[in-house]
């Protein structure tokens, strides 16, 4: 990969960010954090509770200001591309909305920006099908499980084609095995609409088989500490990817950073 | 089975038990008349009442016309003020801050008890004093469940709506209103229930008298208790009209929570 700063999907510079300033509830969230993310990679941002990881996510997608630092994403500062809807965003909870039917709910994005009723039928159908629920249009969220509610939430993430995709722990509430599901189901999405992807997440074994890169933080300041390479190739067979050699020393890569960001301990993140 | 034969099933599944008990109460309360020979002044039997409803139909039905027109002007009124209050006090922070602790040390005062006072501000021989009393009772229910409604907001959604770069009004349209509107049909709920005990009960207070509340209280004054009594059937089966027409609106307001009652059920 070759990354020049000018090229990149999201560049984070001396961000900080500090809550409740001056008070003696001061939180440093983020403390001078820098992340460089080059377009079509696929970044996990993973750390203990409390390390910033999620906050970090809202300061690029301009859901939250920073303190201090930089933040260009699609070479734009983050507030300009946030207007442009150069990003999607899927959350743990998919945040459906339950008056809505799964059509409609995809529809939105493209609704609030003017396209035609026929225009947003026809692409809520193809990402119906991206995402593999191509009968669901009809149905109100309630009737789809957690892991199929989950996916109309990435297809209408997706809903305008943005470059990037911010997900901040989509699979946390789901069970093991639909979890391992949905990453590869992630993986084969993201490898057919070519996506930058930033992925929140507790689990090191999530982030390892997805990633490109897995950056580790620590808390109390944020930080970043490690940023760790990952080639796992295609991964088109995830069980073997999930059994191989490779995959586990990744896995203990990750875990023994986490362990020194920590100082000896680590808590808050998942060995899953 | 057929979609329509289960959910004949579940209707009557609903419905039958309540009517045996009540079927069966009523029988209880007849014979335990009989039994102790209760003075018909002191508690007539159901056949009594029955009786001074089928001889008082129409004064009843003219009766019961004017308590429920004052109900649903009421009504009405409280609804329309109760959104409009709440638009605005969702708007500026200020007005919130002002009006919702005035609205819950209202909300605990039984306003009914204020009749003799609106009969004196506003005449005791129109039906407007009456009207008015309704309109606050409607009022609190209706506000205090759509503020809640329009504020409440899942932060998920906040959170993608700005994502969006959704306005404000694109986010009042599209979130705050389909959030609000189950909360709002809850408050319209309740609303349409006290409307109609409030109609009846601040006639007690005196006023006209035209209606089923006046008619009751004279009635027993009077010792012809049976003829009491079938005004507060009536008065009964009023409220019973108020309550099936605010299930109806629910019905029809959010059509995603009927099928979700439809799946519940089959």
């Amino acid at each position: 990969m070759n990354a020049s700063p000018s090229a990149a999907a999201v560049d984070v510079s001396g961000v900080s960010k500090i809550f409740n300033p001056g008070r003696a509830n001061q939180v440093d969230a983020l403390l001078d954090v820098n992340l460089t993310v080059t377009p079509g990679s696929f970044v996990s941002l993973i750390g203990p509770s409390g390390c910033g990881k999620s906050t970090l996510l809202r300061l690029i997608g301009d859901l939250t200001s920073s303190s201090s630092g930089t933040i260009t994403v699609n070479g734009k500062d983050a507030a300009h591309a946030r207007k442009d809807q150069d990003y999607g965003m899927a959350f743990q909870q998919a945040g459906l909305f339950e008056w809505r039917k799964v059509h409609r709910n995809i529809e939105l994005p493209l609704e609030l920006r003017g396209w035609d009723k026929a225009k947003r039928r026809a692409r809520s159908e193809e990402l119906l099908r991206l995402v593999q629920l191509p009968t669901f249009g009809d149905h109100y969220p309630w009737e789809l499980s957690g892991g199929m509610q989950q996916r109309i939430a990435i297809a209408r993430a997706l809903a305008i084609d943005p470059p990037l995709l911010l997900m901040d722990e989509p699979f946390g509430a789901l069970d093991e095995m639909t979890r391992e599901h949905m990453q590869a189901e992630l993986l084969r999405i993201c490898a057919q609409t070519r996506k930058t992807v930033i992925f929140v997440t507790h689990s090191i074994p999530e982030a390892v088989f997805l990633s490109n890169q897995v950056v580790v933080m620590s808390a109390r300041p944020g930080r970043i500490t490690h940023v760790i390479d990952v080639d796992l190739g295609e991964r088109t067979n995830p069980d073997e990817v999930r059994e191989s050699a490779e995959f586990f020393k990744k896995i203990t890569e990750v875990r023994e950073a986490l362990r020194g960001a920590e100082g000896g301990h680590h808590f808050g993140v998942d060995d899953r | 089975m057929s979609h329509f034969a289960r959910a004949l099933r579940h209707r009557s599944a609903q419905i039958v038990p309540p009517l045996v008990w009540g079927a069966l109460f009523l029988f209880a309360w007849e014979r335990f008349i009989i039994w102790r020979k209760i003075k018909p002044f002191l508690l007539p039997a159901p056949s009594a009442i029955w009786q001074q409803l089928k001889l008082n139909r129409s004064g009843i039905w003219q009766t019961a016309i004017n308590t429920g027109t004052n109900a649903v002007i009421g009504l009405i009124a409280g609804i329309f003020v109760g959104l409009l209050v709440a638009f605005v006090a969702q708007r500026f922070e200020i007005i919130r801050a002002l009006i919702a602790p005035l609205g819950a040390a209202l909300n605990t005062m039984p306003i009914v008890a204020l009749g003799p006072v609106f009969y004196n501000l506003f005449g005791s021989t129109s039906d407007t004093a009456r009207r008015v009393v309704i309109g606050l009772v409607a009022f609190f229910p209706v506000f205090v469940n759509t503020l809640r409604g329009l504020t409440q907001v899942d932060p998920v959604h906040t959170e993608l709506m700005r994502s969006y770069a959704a306005s404000e009004s694109a986010f009042l349209r599209l979130v705050r209103l389909p959030n609000a509107l189950g909360f709002t049909i809850t408050g319209i709920r309740i609303a349409a229930s006290l409307s109609v005990i409030a109609a009846v009960v601040v006639e007690y207070f005196g006023g006209l008298q035209n209606g089923l509340g006046s008619r009751a209280a004279s009635a027993m004054k009077l010792s012809a208790t049976a003829k009491g009594w079938a005004y507060v059937a009536a008065a009964c089966a009023l409220g019973l009209c108020f309550y099936i027409f605010a299930v109806i609106l629910e019905r029809l307001a959010m059509p995603w929570q009927a099928r979700r009652r439809a799946a519940d059920r089959a």
